[in-house]
């Protein structure tokens, strides 16, 4: 019904909808929405982005932590998955076996002479070097087909601590008949770079929404309340919403960050209270806007009628006020998501932000910078690549959202 | 003697004067007194920042008294508590946060001593010395060239959302409805085009786009320009016995365009988005429509009544496009291998942990940040008549 309006080309006077007329906010925005093909698309990419990192487990085929780490794979190239070769043609999906060369290093001239210009050879020769230690041989003539919803190790398909739910499953979506598939290849220890990537999306994510929910509160709290007394009370809490805005961020996430590090927490411990640190410090922007509609709203009717009724001021903040701003407030933070998983990946990328055992985006990223990587292992950008994606994806849905929630936007069209 | 106290505390007399110089003037001027009222709040922001910097480096580890004992015992001198203990008091370091935090705004106002880095064991001043300007010139430049891809073609950007792509105006002719067909199919794809580069501009971090052109320079086969020089020119001066070194300065000028590159290009796309934005709203006002009416079209129209009314919102953030330049330049320093004040800021804060040399840079952004504002507002409030009607309530016929 309310779609319909929206169409173009079509007179608005011909069929008379009450609908548009008596529709929410949230219903015109989502309405004006569904109309941008480009923020429909980016969204369901997004989601379903989010949905291989919400159940990452069951989508990966290999443990991404040090449990599930081949040895005997370690540096591996991408395992392509074919469908036909030489050997003919096969409806299952498959790869090969491969197997470790030896390396073959040629010791008998230091044994012969022991002396160090044959050491120097041996060392300039490059066979001791780590990508040369793991070379592999294909056997195109052993095949390894792909299996679905193989059993594998257990993982908790969904887990609540708070209401004791922990369902476990040892099912994954896909596998290989004998030994494991690394679609994207392996690091250098032998961790799989195509689950650890599908792990690290939610983990980055989790943060920016922690992050987010603080970044909510405090703005809130600081503009709610700046903009509702006024005054003296106004003045100070916006002067130093003023310094912090000035400060750049991420040097003060940075020595947050030096500051947790001498704190002895485990992984989970610093996850949160890095999330934590990059929303606090994030107020100013929605603060001041928040502050500067209230500012205004205040002198109205409705505020004064609450507080005649005798609503406490934190309930007229919080119940008529802030609801009057809703709209805005959540396209906002749903924009920031995007900056907000920057802040985390440029901290985890300089490594005062999460670290290695934990599989996050930025802890990846990192790795980009290791001229090794850049040279040998050329696989292990593929969560750039995907880190990419999921930003655009974000960017896109946001600025579709911001269109969609101007209510002036109509106007032109 | 007085001459020695004066050039000592010469930062002071000038904020004094300044003051001095604004309050006298706003006795007769509306204009002045918001000038002067700009300033204090300038001052006041200025101080907040400096507590809440000094009070941020605090949460940093160690502190200086630690890292001159440990610097001892490298010399070989065995040390004992009592001698860190008479060395913190010797610092200073056994007084209250606010107590400290006052002598240093007191050096600072007084002198525009910015403190003694314990890590570089020299003055903040000195261990900066040119690194700052070198940060500060990048910025700017950055800025610069962000400005000069996102203001014209952000209008573009605006000018062609409602235009259809083929002309098919009767009046024209065929020749030219054929012409401006084309150009503003033209016009459309740059849009189209600026806008996918802007939103990637948006999703690639500084860094990785640092790292995708080193890399690309890796696989291309030649030295990418990382660092500010190359090893040959790095220890030339500027000047030698034969005069200029123009080859420095060739060498200086392929290295300096991929930091500035680098940070320009995220800044481009948040400006492009905005002057977009901007130029968007203005043009479906009244008074286009009005000078539409009057005859005004084209460029003229463009260029007189949107475009210049949303130059001043855009010119009003500066300061703070500034500050988020300078906030990628840290990750963007320590990927291309830049010896500027931002790589000084990271070292001091990841790995030294040199708390005022840290507290020292970042309050000099703050200032450069502050000061921008502060220029930007009193300009607008000069030349912008809506701004000036605004800020000085009711200030006579705008």
């Amino acid at each position: 019904m309310l779609t319909a309006i929206f169409r173009k080309n079509k007179p608005q006077t011909d069929t008379y909808d009450e609908s548009y007329y008596t529709a929410g906010q949230f219903a015109l925005i989502k309405a004006r929405f569904m109309k941008k093909t480009v923020g429909l698309i980016a969204g369901s990419l997004l989601g379903f982005m989010v949905l291989l990192g919400l159940f990452a487990p069951f989508f990966s085929p290999v443990d991404p932590t040090i449990e599930g780490a081949n040895p005997d794979y370690r540096r591996g190239a991408p395992q392509v998955v074919y469908f036909w070769d030489e050997n003919g043609f096969s409806w299952r999906p498959f790869t090969y076996t491969y197997s470790k060369d030896k390396p073959k290093i040629n010791l008998s001239a230091l044994a012969k002479g022991g002396n160090l210009a044959a050491l120097d050879a041996l060392t300039s020769s490059g066979a001791l070097n780590s990508s040369t230690q793991n070379l592999f041989t294909v056997d195109k003539n052993q095949r390894r087909y792909l299996q679905f919803l193989v059993t594998g190790w257990e993982y908790s398909l969904l887990k609540i601590d708070l209401l004791g739910i922990d369902i476990k499953w040892d099912r994954h979506l896909f596998g290989v008949d004998q030994g494991s598939i690394h679609l994207m290849g392996t690091d250098e220890d032998g961790k799989d770079v195509f689950s650890r990537t599908l792990h690290a999306i939610w983990v980055t994510i989790s943060i920016a929404i922690v992050a987010l929910i603080v970044k909510l509160f405090v703005s809130l709290l600081v503009g709610g309340v700046s903009g509702y007394f006024g005054g003296k009370v106004d003045a100070v809490l916006m002067s130093i919403t003023e310094a912090v805005r000035v400060i750049p961020p991420i040097p003060i996430y940075l020595a947050c960050a030096v500051a947790l590090s001498q704190i002895d927490l485990t992984p989970t411990q610093r996850y949160f209270a890095i999330a934590v640190v990059i929303g606090a410090l994030d107020f100013a922007a929605l603060g001041r806007r928040l502050r500067t509609h209230i500012l205004v709203e205040r002198t109205q009717d409705y505020v004064l009628a609450a507080q005649l009724a005798g609503s406490s001021h934190g309930r007229v903040i919080w119940r008529h006020l802030i609801p009057s701003f809703g709209s805005y407030i959540i396209v906002d933070t749903l924009i920031n998501f995007p900056y907000v998983i920057l802040a985390e990946t440029s901290l985890s990328f300089l490594g005062l932000g999460l670290t290695e055992p934990v599989n996050s985006l930025g802890v990846l990223l990192q790795k980009a910078q290791d001229p090794d990587i850049q040279q040998n292992m050329v696989w292990q950008f593929f969560p750039v690549a995907v880190f990419v994606t999921l930003i655009m994806a974000f960017v896109f849905v946001g600025d579709a959202l911001r269109d969609a929630a101007d209510p002036y936007s109509e106007r032109n069209k | 003697m007085i001459i020695h106290f004066l050039s000592e505390t010469w930062l002071l007399w000038l904020i004094l004067f300044t003051g001095a110089l604004l309050f006298r003037a706003s006795r007769n001027s509306q204009y002045f007194h918001y000038v002067f009222n700009r300033y204090l709040l300038a001052l006041v922001t200025l101080l907040t920042v400096s507590a809440i910097v000094f009070s941020l480096m605090e949460v940093l580890p160690g502190d200086c008294a630690e890292k001159m004992i440990a610097y001892k015992n490298t010399q070989g001198e065995s040390i004992t508590q009592a001698d860190i203990a008479a060395e913190r008091a010797r610092m200073g370091l056994d007084k209250s946060l606010p107590e400290r935090w006052v002598n240093w705004v007191t050096d600072l106002t007084l002198k525009g001593d910015l403190g003694f880095s314990c890590a570089k064991r020299q003055s903040v001043n000195l261990a900066l010395g040119d690194r700052f300007w070198l940060s500060f010139w990048f910025c700017i430049a950055g800025l610069v060239f962000s400005y000069l891809i996102a203001v014209p073609f952000g209008i573009l950007s605006a000018w062609v959302l409602n235009k259809p792509w083929k002309d098919r105006s009767p009046q024209h002719t065929q020749a030219k409805r054929l012409l401006n067909t084309a150009g503003l199919g033209l016009a459309k794809m740059t849009d189209v085009m600026l806008r996918i580069i802007s939103y990637l501009g948006l999703a690639l971090p500084n860094f990785l786009l640092a790292l995708t052109i080193i890399l690309l320079y890796v696989f291309a086969g030649e030295a990418a320009p990382t660092g500010l020089f190359s090893d040959e020119w790095k220890q030339v001066s500027w000047f030698t016995e034969s005069g200029f070194q123009w080859g420095k300065l060739n060498d200086f000028l392929g290295h300096i365009w991929l930091p500035i590159f680098v940070i320009g290009w995220s800044a481009t796309a948040l400006q492009l988005q905005t002057v977009r934005a901007l130029v968007v709203d203005e043009s479906n006002k009244l008074y286009v429509d009005a000078a539409k009416a009057r005859g005004v079209h084209g460029f003229n129209l463009w260029a007189k009544y949107p475009v210049r009314h949303s130059i001043s919102p855009l010119f009003n953030s500066v300061g703070f496009d500034y500050q988020r330049i300078f906030n990628d330049l840290p990750i963007v320093a320590i990927v291309i291998g830049l010896t500027d004040a931002s790589a000084l800021l990271i070292e001091a804060l990841a790995m030294t942990n040199d708390q005022e040399l840290a507290a020292g840079i970042l309050f000099l952004v703050a200032l450069v940040v502050i000061s921008m504002n502060f220029i930007t507002d009193i300009v607008l409030a000069a030349v912008d008549p809506r701004v000036r009607k605004s800020v000085l309530g009711t200030g006579g016929p705008a």
